[in-house]
């Protein structure tokens, strides 16, 4: 520790006789004094975009003239290199998010539960259970979500009338769709694309699947760690995925893309005729409107694979980010109020104008929606929600999930033995070991 | 076919792989400046060919959207920072070590250069930990004394072994002079080995300014990003925008364009003077 | 533009008063001494902070068990034994031998082209300038660009089919080798141009007479370039070989992230990437850890040789 320090002040002296001998160098960073305004420093990934982001800040600022925002933009893919290290030093933003979900609840120990005070923060959102742990509002809640997240399957309508189909009635089973692809890779079109690198089967197509054969029970098991995925009914989730391209209907460089950018931009070019994406963000209504056109663009339900099954018909809805207080915040009273606002009915608006985003706040001005006959589907088919089977999936297991599928496609591997993969993961996963 | 024939012959072939590496080396850069002259959706109809119709928007909008001033300055001053020290604690090293010959010398280099080794991803989480520890997090020394640290052990390599080809005469007879081992170092030392300083500034200015994830984790706050941690923004949680990232990567581009040619020059000066023509 | 990594300044000079004998310290000289260590004490100070001491941290960050950010406890070396059945791990630093025997054209390509630049082949002049431009794009670019040349109907294949190698024309992410050799290629592509600034540099100091000797002689390229241009290059060739030794691996993390992310299956994992997964995105600090030290290790080993030539280089007495 001593020889550190001398080493450090040494280097500490060093630097500044250069940077002064460079004539320059600047302020590092000018600490705010005590008076003044309290400055909430807020870490995120700026989900919706900056133009949001910019909004946000300008409008809380206008309404709390005691408080300033710093918002510390980290890009989506370097999130967890960035924040990692805050966590495990306890030091850093006063206000940061997590992806509602396991994410989040891997990373409680960051956060200030909100106690009681949860439910009179989150009253007017639709939903903000991703926010509590194992998705229990009775129990400790950590933030704030505002978005709605979630899969539906955009197809292009005029791919599916050059394939001698009905643009109407997109198929709705999977026998349909079965036949469905097989007209559209005859008209010389990918049916489905698809990227199956990273965590976006995990998150986007495997809880399409898993809601044929699963209840809601299942999936807090699966949170759990408590069901194996040798079950015959994870085994039948994992045949089903292996299906889509074993039987040719997405694009063949599937296994080495990833679903964005790659997977959605063979769907934005007019290459293909259904794309599995999210609700909110991008890649959804708004963009591949903009792309192909709003009257060529529709909206389904994945293909229904068990219609008896409890929650076939549902939507498997998640909250987005989910922002929080850390727990060594000096300024938890700001960040709170901070928080709060992210709930309340102004920010949904901004989502929605700005972020693009389907908003959880109930109160949202209804003449601010977007007019897309895309985006009015969308509010039909989330009407009735269940839990997202992929958000309960630890990294281990994400990550397994999409190499399996790839060796799979690729024929390097069987069902059963993606199946073993799949359980030596959530084994091998550090956080579900107290699941147990 | 004479001998002088296939010669040519040959020399052609060969000048005609040079060509083909070289636009291997060049196709990609020409595609990043024509995908950042397309629109989001010109680009994403038609990713690999030309533009039907030109637009500056995306550069407009990187300028929009990146306080270009204050990034630059964050660059600079962290790089050159990082650079100047790196190649200070460098020179002075490999003069102690190759002609001061001080005791243990050998396994300071050897410490020093054993560094190279370590990978960085194995280390983000206690690097961050000690410059936490040493009040540096979010301050610019902090991410320019990991800059120097991380290009320190090649530095080193090379001048060490510039240095240890100057004869020791040299030095000697500038110490008969009353010159001290200052003086020797930066006036007699330091010129001669200018074709390796440049070499070693353009190597380290190079990945110093295109690094993300140190930036990103040392200097945190809005305010100290750097030019690459702002361009690497105008990508959003979901949505890339090839066309706004490739014209934010050529305005960042140009800065070390611009230090390769200044740079450049002193690499002929100083081989030239170096090798005694 | 040249530039000198290791060169020989007039080597007669050098040979004519090469004075045999070592020089020691003598009690005389204690000022020197306290110099002597007070000139290493910044780049001491350096490696111990900024490296050392987080490596040591990181050494000991491998013997606990981490589960999330929750509390870790002491594991002995379980971290360690672990790896040892874990079918990624070993895979990783297969994959990772197999890289390794790329090196050969990492150090013999950039030479070669250096050389045909420095014999003045037609065009030298605009080859130089442009060679070097891959290097100075940056990492996240590079994986951007080469996304879209290697997809399947991208310009690459579009390119073979029209020359009459549509054989070749593979979908080059998606095979089991050939995806890792695709990477390794882009990186290849990335940092050639860098090797042929070291090598140009090098050149430029060797006096040209030994080369044009060679060149009139009549001697054919290749035995001119081993028999005679790299036993003068030696130290340039070792400097390039060191560097790349230890970079390879570290150069190809941010292409494995943006291309492939490790697949198809684990077809391109590498130990680096395979670190800052287990760290980051599966929260097993003390398993992403020891999987960093093996990979230190590994590098090291890997480098032993080129070290221990840095080594001689840097303080080899005359």
């Amino acid at each position: 520790m001593n020889r550190r320090r001398i080493t450090g002040v040494l280097a500490a002296g060093l630097t500044a006789a250069l940077l002064s001998a460079c004539g320059g160098g600047g302020d590092a960073g000018s600490p705010s004094g005590a008076t003044g305004p309290v400055t909430l420093k807020v870490l995120t990934w700026e989900p919706g975009g900056s133009e949001y982001w910019k909004q946000v800040k300008t409008a809380f600022e206008a309404e709390h003239t005691d408080i300033k925002l710093e918002m510390q933009a980290v890009p989506f893919d370097k999130y967890p290199e960035v924040q990692g290290p805050y966590i495990t030093s306890q030091s850093g933003p006063d206000v940061m998010a997590n992806n509602a979900g396991l994410e989040l609840f891997d990373r409680r120990g960051a956060y200030e539960p909100l106690g009681a005070k949860a439910a009179e923060i989150n009253k007017d959102l639709v939903t903000y259970s991703g926010a509590c742990e194992g998705f229990d509002t009775s129990k400790p809640c950590y933030g704030v979500p505002f978005s709605y997240q979630g899969n539906v399957l955009y197809y292009n309508k005029q791919v599916l009338k050059a394939a001698g189909l009905d643009a109407e009635k997109p198929p709705a089973t999977w026998e349909e769709f079965s036949a469905a692809c097989e007209a559209v890779t005859k008209s010389g079109k990918t049916c489905l694309a698809l990227g199956q690198s990273g965590t976006f089967p995990a998150y986007w197509d495997f809880p399409e699947i898993a809601r044929n054969y699963l209840s809601e029970d299942d999936i807090r098991a699966l949170l759990a760690g408590t069901i194996s995925w040798k079950d015959p009914k994870l085994v039948s989730v994992l045949t089903k995925l292996a299906e889509i391209t074993t039987k040719g209907w997405a694009n063949k460089n599937a296994p080495s893309i990833t679903m964005l950018p790659d997977g959605a931009d063979i769907f934005q070019r007019g290459d293909a005729a259904f794309a599995g994406t999210i609700i909110s963000d991008a890649v959804n209504w708004e963009a591949f409107g903009k792309a192909l056109g709003d009257e060529n663009l529709g909206v389904t339900r994945w293909p229904v694979i068990n219609a008896d099954a409890p929650l076939a018909n549902k939507f498997s809805g998640i909250e987005g980010a989910v922002y929080g207080v850390t727990k060594w915040s000096e300024k938890k009273e700001a960040g709170l109020k901070f928080i709060t606002w992210l709930a309340g009915k102004k920010n949904g608006e901004l989502w929605v104008q700005h972020g693009k985003g389907q908003p959880l706040n109930k109160n949202v001005d209804k003449s601010l929606l977007p007019s897309s006959p895309a985006f009015q589907k969308i509010q039909e088919l989330i009407a009735d929600p269940t839990l997202h089977a992929g958000v309960m999936l630890s990294g281990p297991e994400a990550d397994a999930l999409a190499r399996g599928w790839q060796q799979v496609t690729l024929g390097q591997l069987t069902v059963d033995k993606w199946a073993d993969q799949m359980q030596r993961a959530l084994e091998r996963s550090p956080t579900k070991k107290q699941g147990k | 076919m004479n001998r002088r024939t296939a010669a040519r012959i040959g020399r052609y072939l060969l000048s005609f792989a040079l060509v083909v590496v070289a636009v291997a080396a060049i196709y990609p850069l020409l595609f990043t400046v024509i995908s950042s002259l397309k629109s989001q959706t010109g680009f994403a109809h038609d990713p690999l060919g030309l533009p039907t119709a030109i637009t500056f928007e995306n550069y407009l909008e990187a300028f929009r959207r990146l306080d270009m001033p204050r990034l630059l300055m964050n660059s600079l001053v962290t790089t050159a920072g990082g650079l100047i020290i790196s190649v200070l604690a460098a020179l002075l090293a490999a003069y102690a070590v190759t002609k001061l010959r001080i005791p243990g010398g050998k396994l300071v280099f050897l410490l020093v250069i054993i560094t190279l080794t370590i990978p960085g991803q194995a280390i983000i989480y206690p690097l961050y930990q000690t410059v936490l520890d040493l009040g540096m997090s979010g301050e610019y020394q902090g991410l320019i004394l990991v800059y120097a640290a991380f290009g320190l052990p090649l530095g080193t390599y090379q001048l060490a072994g510039y240095f240890q080809q100057i004869p020791d005469e040299l030095i000697e007879a500038a110490r008969v002079d009353g010159a001290g081992h200052f003086t020797i170092l930066f006036r007699l030392l330091t010129p001669i080995a200018t074709p390796a300083i440049a070499a070693l500034a353009i190597f380290n200015f190079v990945w110093m300014w295109n690094d993300l994830i140190l930036p990103l984790v040392i200097m945190g706050g809005s305010d100290s990003k750097t030019l690459m941690v702002g361009v690497s923004l105008l990508t959003g949680q979901y949505d890339l925008s090839v066309p706004l990232v490739s014209a934010g990567l050529i305005i960042a581009l140009l800065p070390v364009l611009i230090i390769y040619l200044v740079f450049q020059r002193q690499l002929v000066a100083g081989a030239l003077a170096g090798s005694g023509k | 533009m040249t530039i000198s990594t290791a060169p020989a300044p007039d080597p007669k000079v050098g040979k004519a008063t090469a004075k045999p004998g070592r020089r020691r310290f003598r009690p005389g000289q204690a000022r020197d001494w306290w110099l002597g260590a007070a000139m290493v004490l910044p780049a001491v100070a350096l490696a111990v902070t900024f490296k050392l001491v987080p490596l040591g941290r990181g050494v000991s960050t491998s013997l606990e068990s981490s589960s999330g950010f929750g509390e870790s406890s002491f594991a002995g070396l379980d971290n360690y034994t672990r790896m040892l059945d874990d079918p990624t791990v070993l895979s990783s630093f297969r994959n990772a031998l197999l890289v390794v025997a790329t090196l050969p054209v990492w150090i013999v390509l950039p030479l070669v082209l250096a050389v045909l630049i420095h014999q003045r082949t037609p065009g030298w002049k605009l080859f130089r300038a442009v060679y070097f431009i891959p290097y100075t794009i940056a990492p996240i670019l590079v994986g951007i660009m080469f996304r879209q040349i290697l997809a399947p109907e991208g310009p690459l294949n579009t390119m073979l089919t029209s020359v009459g190698l549509e054989p070749l024309a593979l979908e080059w992410l998606n095979g089991r080798y050939s995806a890792l050799f695709s990477l390794v290629a882009v990186a290849l592509w990335s940092f050639f141009g860098l090797g042929v600034m070291t090598y140009l540099a090098g050149l430029a100091a060797l006096p040209d007479e030994v080369l044009e000797a060679a060149y009139i002689d009549g001697a054919g390229f290749w035995r001119r370039l081993f028999s005679i241009v790299v036993p003068m290059l030696r130290a340039t060739v070792a400097y390039w070989s060191v560097l790349c030794a230890s970079g390879v691996l570290i150069w190809l993390f941010p292409l494995i992230y943006a291309l492939t992310q490790g697949g198809p299956g684990d077809a391109t994992m590498l130990p680096e990437f395979l670190v800052f997964q287990t760290t980051f995105q599966f929260l097993d600090r003390g398993y992403g850890s020891a999987i960093g030290i093996a990979l230190f290790v590994f590098v090291a080993v890997l480098s032993i040789f080129s070290v221990r030539h840095m080594f001689k280089e840097g303080t080899r007495k005359r």
